[in-house]
């Protein structure tokens, strides 16, 4: 280190290190005051009883924590969480690949299907779910006219009416918002692949599939690990399709996390509910992200 | 070569097939927003309207307001833009160029931050912005907007500065500037497709923004389209046609955005492996 000499007053606070700082200042102040000080604030308020104010009125210790582990509904909300994110981010994923796929073959009008293909996830996703809402609505909906007229399901399901379809169907609807993300990810990996690799694989008397598995997800390894932790974090994140859609109904079947920690608060107004499971959310998300950062520096420096 | 045909032979119509499938709620959208109310709930429903209305989109100008919540998510969108823009700015140039102890903690912390969930901090958010007495104000939105999108912006910009050369500005502070001068006479001028991509981005983001206006907006006149479109579901709900049309209006400004920066979004999110 060159500048194991200096004091620490210089490391600190030398002309460059000043400048830095000052720059940083602005967006310190801010992020303190509406993230880091909110954050700290909801470990605050999991350990207190609160009002239906959220103000806090006695201290309790964990015994928020202890409620809300032992109401079921809690770990209801924590299987969704696990189901809509692993699936939903599965059915993206193999989604997004094959259009990358078919994205990546030659021909014309296929810069005009990849503008296309983006058109879900460039869409607002308040005005997407509410879309979805009149395309499920069981009797005028033209997604149920169109699956009776053609003879695909002669007698389709209310979507949104009952349990296990409206979970199906929010889920849908966040895996239709992120399929596109997979797709134009993937594809920008598939065309950084020189093409004379193929050729040689050719060649060598490799078939199509053998140099999909062998060259392209090679490829594409440290994009996947990264596209798939993303996705995962924003998938698990997603709170407006479900608020907008359900609501988190019927009877709490498209409850997860996320929307528990809302509705909790500002439905039922029990605000040291939400604040335990602001926590646990926090802490799943860090852990994910500390994952994601890890490997975006490591890919960085590569 | 021979493969290269027979995947196209495949490929073209398994594309349409899929984009049919993928785009049929934009289709019921364009279907539904040139109907007249009887046709919406017509028993069969059906997809081509029995005459065009066009007068739909005169109505929600006229009768339902679209011009205020239009106007409202203008104001929060640019103001949350200019403020995302001075704030990650500033704080990219120092991540990306200048050394000081703390740099690689900030990198972290920004990458960190960029996962949250505004939700986590939603209840006491509340609490801070009933504090700072901006309960339905659009300055709690331009806010808190801005904030969410700066950890991204800082990071994509951050980027951008480190694809220009350091000499072009060694070269400008051997000259005698210093370094804010190389900073908006040297940097910023070469950096505005970067800067425009996060100006954008920013913008999207609080055009979108749906959590904090439900959340901290309670009156009519300053709701932004998102939630006013929201709130209309059970105002509208025999109206599906208006909600259709102003769905339309209120999502042109983003496809169009969105399109201008897809490239380089894709690539700041994917990291190093991709070039935008």
């Amino acid at each position: 280190m060159a500048d194991a000499h200096l004091s620490l007053r210089e490391r600190f606070w030398n002309p460059e290190a000043r400048l830095a700082y000052i720059l940083i200042l602005p967006t310190l102040v801010f992020l303190v005051a509406f993230m880091f000080y909110p954050i700290i604030y909801v470990f605050v308020m999991s350990f207190f009883k609160t009002n239906k104010l959220s103000d806090l009125s006695k201290f309790v210790g964990f015994a928020n924590f202890a409620d809300r582990f032992e109401d079921r509904e809690f770990w209801w909300a924590c299987l969704r969480s696990l189901i809509w994110t692993a699936s939903g981010v599965s059915v993206k994923f193999l989604a997004g690949m094959t259009i990358a796929i078919l994205l990546n073959v030659k021909y014309r009008g296929r810069k005009a299907a990849r503008l296309a293909f983006i058109i879900p996830w460039a869409s607002s996703v308040p005005i997407s779910a509410l879309l979805w809402q009149w395309v499920y609505h069981p009797e005028f909906g033209l997604l149920n006219h169109t699956l009776r007229i053609t003879g695909i399901w002669t007698n389709p399901p209310g979507w949104l009416g009952a349990p296990l379809s409206a979970f199906i169907s929010c889920m849908w609807v966040d895996i239709w918002i992120g399929i596109p993300f997979f797709a134009l990810v993937f594809l920008a990996g598939m065309q950084a692949i020189p093409t004379e690799l193929y050729e040689s694989a050719y060649m060598d008397g490799a078939g199509g599939v053998r140099s999909f598995f062998s060259i392209t997800l090679a490829g594409l390894r440290e994009l996947i690990l990264i596209s798939t932790l993303l996705s995962a974090i924003w998938t698990f994140n997603d709170f407006n399709v479900i608020y907008i859609l359900t609501r988190t109904g019927p009877a709490n079947s498209t409850n997860i996390l996320i929307t528990s920690v809302y509705v909790n608060a500002f439905t039922d107004l029990h605000f040291d509910w939400a604040a335990v499971e602001s926590v646990v959310t926090f802490v799943i998300l860090s852990l994910v992200s500390v994952v994601y950062a890890r490997f975006y520096f490591r890919q960085e420096s590569n | 070569m021979k493969w290269q045909s027979r995947s196209r032979f495949f490929a073209v119509p398994l594309t349409l097939i899929i984009l049919l499938f993928l785009l049929f709620p934009f289709f019921v959208m364009i279907s539904t927003m040139i109907k007249a109310g009887p046709d919406v709930y017509a028993d069969p429903p059906h997809w081509i309207p029995s005459h065009v209305e066009w007068s739909n989109f005169v109505t929600v100008w006229t009768q339902y307001d679209l011009a205020n919540y239009f106007l409202a998510s203008l104001i929060i969108a640019l103001g949350a833009t200019v403020l995302n823009t001075l704030l990650s700015v500033p704080a990219a140039y120092a991540v990306a160029r200048l050394r000081f102890p703390g740099r690689k903690f900030a990198m972290y912390l920004l990458l960190m931050i960029e996962m949250f969930s505004p939700v986590i901090v939603i209840i006491s958010l509340f609490k801070v912005v009933a504090r700072f007495h901006m309960l339905d104000s659009y300055g709690a939105l331009i806010i808190l907007d801005a904030l969410f999108t700066v950890a991204f912006n800082t990071w994509m910009m951050n980027g951008y500065f480190k694809t220009i050369p350091k000499e072009i500005e060694e070269a400008a502070l051997i000259d005698g500037c210093n370094r804010v001068e190389t900073m908006t006479r040297i940097m910023l001028p070469i950096s505005v497709p970067g800067l425009v991509t996060v100006m954008i981005y920013a913008f999207i983001f609080a055009w979108n923004e749906f959590l904090f206006a439900l959340t901290f907006i309670s009156s009519r006149n300053k709701m932004p389209l998102t939630i006013a479109l929201y709130n209309f579901v059970g105002r509208w709900t025999t109206q599906w046609q208006y909600l259709t049309m102003a769905a339309f209006v209120a999502l042109i400004p983003v496809l169009v955005l969105f399109y201008l920066i897809e490239k380089r979004l894709v690539a700041g999110l994917a990291g190093g492996a991709v070039k935008g």
